[in-house]
Order: C-alpha cells, then structure tokens, then sequence
C-alpha cells in the first residue's frame, strides 16, 4: 500500500496558530502525525516544547482532546485513558503519548518501560530534536556525538542511547523511526502502530533550528540529509520482522554535520571517523565517501 | 458515574488559530508562483498548516505564516518565492527596496 498526499485528510487536527519557533521541527511532526492518527485520538504530553506550543491557559492548537501531564508521567497517563476508555467500552480511539527525547529516553523512562512491559495500547511517539530544547538545549541521552549543547561547550563526549533497541528489548510489537522529511513514510508508520491493538512506539527526527544551528527554513532539509547520510536509518520492526523502509543515498555525513552550528567544533579526522562508523553499519566499502 | 465528574476549565479546541502567536514576529512570508503544479507536498512540511489547497489553488493563509521558509526551500520546483516585510505595531506591509 502506497499513501499518496491526495488521499490525506486536508484537516489539520494540530497546528494552527502554534506558538512554535518558526521552522519547529515538533510542530510539523505533530500536523503530518495527526494526518494518520485521525479525529478519534487522545493525546497525552509531558512538559516539554510540544506541550507549550501547543496550548497554554484556556487555549490550545490541538482539535483532539490534548492533556498536559507531569514530566515523568506522560505514558502512564496515556495508558489509564485506554484503560478509562475499555471500562466504558469505546474501541476506536487511538491513545498517543507525545514527548520529547527527555520525556521518553530520560526523565519519562520508567513510565515508558512500564507501560510498553504491560503492552498498553498505546502509541508512545518521541519527537527527537536531540537536546532539551524547552529549557534552553542542555545534553541529554538523546544528544549525538560530538554536539554542542548549551552545558557542554566542548561537545557530547559519548554516543547516543539507541531508543529503539531499548524499546524493542521489551518484546513490543512495533517500533518504528521516521523523520519530518519523509512525511509519507511517517503517516504510513504511525497508521501501522494506530491499527494495532498493542504498544508501539515511533521516535521521530525533528531538528530544532536554534539547537541546532541551522536557519529556521532547512529544518526539514537538514533532516533529510541525516536520512539520506545514513546517520538516521528509516526502519520498522514489527513483530520481530526488521524492515528497512527507505534506502539512503549515502551522501557524505559531512554534508548533513558542516551545516549544523552544533557541529562547529568538529574535526575532518572526527567527521571521518563517523563517516567510517556509517559505513561499517550499512556494510559499505571502507574509504568511501 | 464518569458523567458525574466536575467539569474543569479546559480550553476550547483549535483555539490558538483565532490569535496565532506566530504571525506577528514574520519577516518574509511565501508567494506562490505559476510554476506551482499542486503537488501538495509543501502543505506536509508547513508547522502551522498556513499552506492550504482552495478551489484548485494553492493559498498562503496569512495570518498563521511566521515566515520559516522551510515550504520556499522545500518546493522541488522552486514556485515558492519569500518576500520580505515589515510586521510589527504598525502592521504589514511589504519591504518596497528589497529585491526579492
């Protein structure tokens, strides 16, 4: 089954007169995610830029029912809404966790472990602009090698924490990354997760151009050119079937880190050793750009 | 029984598109030219859903754009030009000395 814009909801169930950054990479993930989630959706967001941009005091961005949770909390919210929703016998509702790379890989993770352990049917999706963007871009486990980040002047010393990995070492049945760039391929996965009855989880590349330094209109390119580097695998697993969903170009990752302020710092020894690292991951000949 | 529950204040929904908080810091917004073949793929790529499809032709809802760029960047045939302007307490209007 292929999607084709054509048949997408023109509706936007998020996004109007969000009070995002210009360029915000979230808020785009939210608009092309809520074009498969639908009308029958509950959302649930812990503290973060996705919560504060889409709505504060009696006014909200969002056309479905939007709760703004604790940060710690935000997928075990989501599971008690499925749970409230079962007692009363409705079926066609999906049920969304949103957070940001700090609400799912670090200060929300026990609540995420919890819920995807219990198999609540919810959908847990990341929105990863890699670094604690609503409070000022500090390290997190999200941030990758190498980035500068508003506590660390010298650069992230160690690699980012494999999410997917992590989430798929819970026995869930499926588990999917995407990016803003490939919105087609994002819609797809999240109507896949939607249609099942069992906890999926999405974790999506959504630069953030003041953390990263880039001009606010290459959000979306720059994530294309992390996809299309080969340093932000497009993939699926479900039901322990691994899926490759989109293959990259392989241009050099120099082209996707020299645009970037984060990467101002790094060396051409340093961004070869990433290129290597790329190429050993995708079995290419060593050497080659 | 759930119906018995107090309702608490909650905010009415869509309301942020009435005062779009995002419009009065724009400094360019997008003007789409003939090339455009209404592929739709800018309206994907727009965070505040300003890029809308009526009556067979693409239109830039003003009051929602906060001038990004990204739908100028990401048009594969180049139909969207960003014209520079001035938004503030005064209003909108256009650059005239700005070559686009």
């Amino acid at each position: 089954m292929t999607l084709s814009i054509k048949d997408l909801p023109q509706e936007d169930l998020f996004g109007p007169g969000n009070a995002g950054c210009r360029g915000c990479g979230a808020a785009i993930a939210g608009r092309q995610a809520m074009k498969a989630l639908g009308p029958r959706t509950i959302v649930s967001i812990p503290a973060s830029c996705m919560a504060t941009l889409s709505g504060s005091n009696q006014r909200t961005a969002w056309q479905v029912p939007f709760y703004h949770t604790l940060f710690e909390i935000a997928p075990a919210v989501a599971a008690g809404i499925r749970a409230a929703l079962d007692a009363q016998g409705i079926r066609d509702v999906n049920v969304v966790s949103w957070a940001g790379d700090a609400g799912t890989a670090d200060i929300g993770f026990q609540s995420l472990s919890g819920a995807a352990e219990r198999n609540d049917a919810i959908i847990h999706v990341c929105y990863d602009n890699e670094m604690y963007m609503n409070t000022n871009g500090q390290t997190g486990s999200q941030t990758p090698l190498y980035a500068i980040t508003s506590n660390q002047r010298k650069g992230k010393q160690t690699c980012k924490k494999d999410m997917l990995a992590i989430m798929l070492a819970h026995g869930i049945g499926y588990a999917a990354s995407a990016s803003i760039s490939h919105p087609l391929d994002l819609i797809a996965k999240l109507k896949k997760a939607a249609a099942r009855r069992s906890f999926s989880y999405v974790h999506i590349l959504t630069p953030c151009y003041r953390g990263w330094g880039i001009p606010t209109d290459q959000s979306v390119a720059v994530a294309r050119k992390a996809v299309e580097c080969g340093l932000w695998e497009l993939y699926e697993v479900e039901d322990g079937v691994r899926r490759r969903t989109y293959e990259p170009s392989f241009i050099p990752v120099a082209e996707y880190l020299a645009p970037q302020g984060r990467f101002k710092n790094l060396t051409a020894d340093k961004i070869q050793e990433m290129q290597d690292a790329v190429n050993r991951y995708y079995h290419r000949e060593e050497g080659k750009a | 029984m759930i119906k018995d529950l107090p309702v608490v204040p909650s905010a009415k929904a869509g309301s942020m598109a009435a005062a779009p908080a995002g419009a009065a810091w724009r400094e360019q917004h997008p003007v789409i030219g003939t090339a455009c073949n209404q592929c739709l793929e800018c309206t994907l790529f727009c965070p505040e859903g300003a890029l809308v499809q009526t009556g067979g032709n693409m239109t830039v809802m003003l009051s929602l754009c906060n001038g990004c760029g990204i739908c100028a960047v990401e048009c594969r045939l180049q139909a969207i030009a960003m014209v520079r302007e001035y938004t503030g307490v005064s209003g909108v209007f256009p650059l005239r000395e700005e070559k686009v």
